[in-house]
């Protein structure tokens, strides 16, 4: 079972999935190492829930691989079928079925032995606060409980990966904050995959981000990666007293600067004010020279910042073509 | 092993945690009732033996171990838990396995219930005791093959009742066919016969327990999980 810490825990290679006409997946390559959160964001209907099926051995891929562990999911399905825990979209539990006897079910086939089972079941329950509904029928539990749950029935046999499809959707913010402390905490000994189409979760649990769009991956990195990586030459904005000087001659004077492309005059919304967006041409810090500009045509400066893209920019960004 | 008994255990939990399979056992223990004591008069014949007994049971299993078996599978697709059992360390097999196991433990519980009527005839007379476990392995066997019937079909379907209504379809015609293809052509009713679950099971009632039955209703019932299990198995071929 050991491996090296250079052997990704999860490798995805040229994975492609055909739904009849629809391509759900056009290819998608990426690897995950052992203790990474990675957070799959994208779209409704990006492909995040094929891509994770087909990890999970729930369907066959149309063509390309993925390997858990070193082991083809096809090949070698049951086997690797004991190392992840999983929580489907939606968490599906049966519902007439009291909660501890579903998670004791679910260990049972997990290979997780009697004993062992009556110890672990209130360890889990006990991390996934579900400790005082064990009892219940999970039919009538709230839609929070249930997938907290379904979160402990995919730690049940301690596995050390997690799959989580969509973990926090249809709980409210209290309960979304919970799972997310949760799931970082799980993080720290296991490597775990989580998609999502909500960028803060990502932002907040996860050490990188899978862009997914349309069965591609439009981006992959940290958070601070993805923001550098568009980053090379962003534009900067330009803001000054407006002091009786029309915005069309200033616009013109920016223009008619050698190393400016683009300008563009942006509404302000303050008397006395205007600022300007320029993107530049070449590799010059567009900063210094928008500082010396003003300074030579002595308008009076107010701000000059650079113009990156938060987190949100990117995804739009991204999954807007 | 483990893995078909921890699931037959659940499966045969689930049906005693809705009141369905209670109503299900009494309407089964009523007509059966109706059948004994009214329609056949049962004080009053004097005869002591379970013939018209046996004679119901398996025609009322055909409509009512299909109910029985219909969300079995079914119900796993519908919910979307199936994805999560298919995805835990368990093959297909041990799934079709384990639910059929499950099932079978409700018919049993059943058949058990109706051991009241033969009690009754020890008490009351001098029954022929070889027709009578030769009947209920009879019953247990056409029993488990409806079942397995219904279990296939359950794997077809996320509607339940589509899933009965194949199931009721599949178990009425194979019990039927031999009254059914015999009406119209004389050649047929040999080869309709073979195939025939009531002829099988009449030779049971008589106390005959035949290899060949037996193997018949074995082989049909290994068939029909072998074709669930395939069709659980479908979705990982491309």
């Amino acid at each position: 079972m050991s491996q090296s810490a250079a052997t990704p825990m999860i490798e995805v290679a040229d994975l492609r999935k055909r739904y009849g006409e629809i391509e759900a997946l056009k290819g998608i390559s990426f690897s995950i190492h052992k203790g990474e959160i990675v957070g799959f964001l994208g779209p409704n209907g990006a492909g995040k829930s094929t891509c994770l099926k087909i990890m999970t051995c729930f369907i066959p891929p149309t063509s390309g691989s993925v390997r858990i562990g070193g082991l083809d999911v096809q090949e070698h399905s049951r086997a690797v079928r004991k190392r992840f825990g999983y929580l489907p979209e939606s968490a599906p539990l049966y519902t007439d079925m009291v909660a501890y006897d579903y998670l004791k079910f679910v260990g049972a086939l997990r290979g997780v032995g009697g004993r062992k089972l009556g110890k672990r079941i209130p360890e889990v329950a006990e991390k996934c606060g579900v400790t005082d509904v064990l009892g219940q029928v999970v039919g009538t539990l709230s839609k929070g409980y249930r997938q907290r749950v379904c979160l402990a029935q995919a730690l049940i046999h301690d596995p050390e990966i997690l799959v989580l499809d969509e973990p926090t959707v249809g709980l409210d913010p209290n309960q979304v904050v919970e799972i997310r402390t949760l799931i970082k905490d799980l993080g720290r000994e296991r490597t775990v995959i989580l998609s999502t189409h909500i960028l803060p979760e990502v932002l907040v649990t996860c050490d990188r981000i899978v862009i997914i769009h349309k069965g591609k991956i439009v981006a992959n990195g940290t958070p601070q990666e993805l923001q550098e990586a568009q980053a090379s030459n962003p534009p900067v904005v330009l803001r000054i007293g407006a002091d009786g000087l029309a915005a069309e001659s200033v616009q013109a004077v920016i223009k008619g600067q050698p190393w400016a492309g683009s300008v563009r005059n942006r509404p302000v919304g303050l008397a006395g004010e205007m600022e300007f967006e320029i993107s530049g041409q070449g590799a010059d810090d567009l900063r210094e020279r928008a500082i010396g500009l003003a300074q030579a045509q002595k308008w009076r400066l107010l701000e000059v910042r650079r113009e990156l893209l938060d987190l949100e920019g990117i995804f739009r960004k991204s999954t807007q073509e | 092993m483990g893995n078909i008994w921890v699931m037959g255990r659940k499966e045969f939990a689930s049906y005693f945690a809705s009141p369905i399979a209670y109503v299900a056992i009494a309407v089964f223990l009523v007509v059966v009732g109706l059948k004994f004591f009214v329609v056949d008069t049962f004080f009053k014949t004097g005869e002591a033996s379970l013939r018209s007994f046996f004679e119901l049971v398996p025609a009322f299993f055909v409509f009512y171990l299909p109910a029985i078996a219909m969300r079995l599978v079914s119900e796993e697709k519908r919910l979307g838990t199936f994805e999560l059992l298919a995805t835990l360390p368990v093959s297909d097999a041990e799934i079709v396995l384990g639910k059929f196991t499950g099932a079978l433990g409700f018919l049993k519980v059943t058949l058990l219930l109706t051991l009241v009527y033969p009690l009754m005839l020890g008490l009351l007379g001098e029954p022929d005791w070889g027709a009578i476990i030769g009947g209920y392995v009879g019953l247990l066997l056409i029993g488990s093959a409806f079942l397995a019937i219904g279990l296939m079909a359950s794997t077809w379907t996320r509607s339940q009742i589509v899933a009965y209504i194949v199931g009721a379809v599949l178990s009425s015609l194979f019990f039927f066919i031999d009254r059914i293809l015999g009406a119209f052509f004389e050649e047929a009713k040999k080869v309709a016969e073979y195939f025939s679950f009531s002829s099988h099971f009449s030779n049971f009632t008589r106390g005959v327990i035949d290899t060949r039955d037996l193997v018949f209703f074995v082989s049909m019932i290994a068939l029909c999980l072998v074709v669930a299990t395939f069709s659980l198995n479908r979705r990982r071929w491309n």
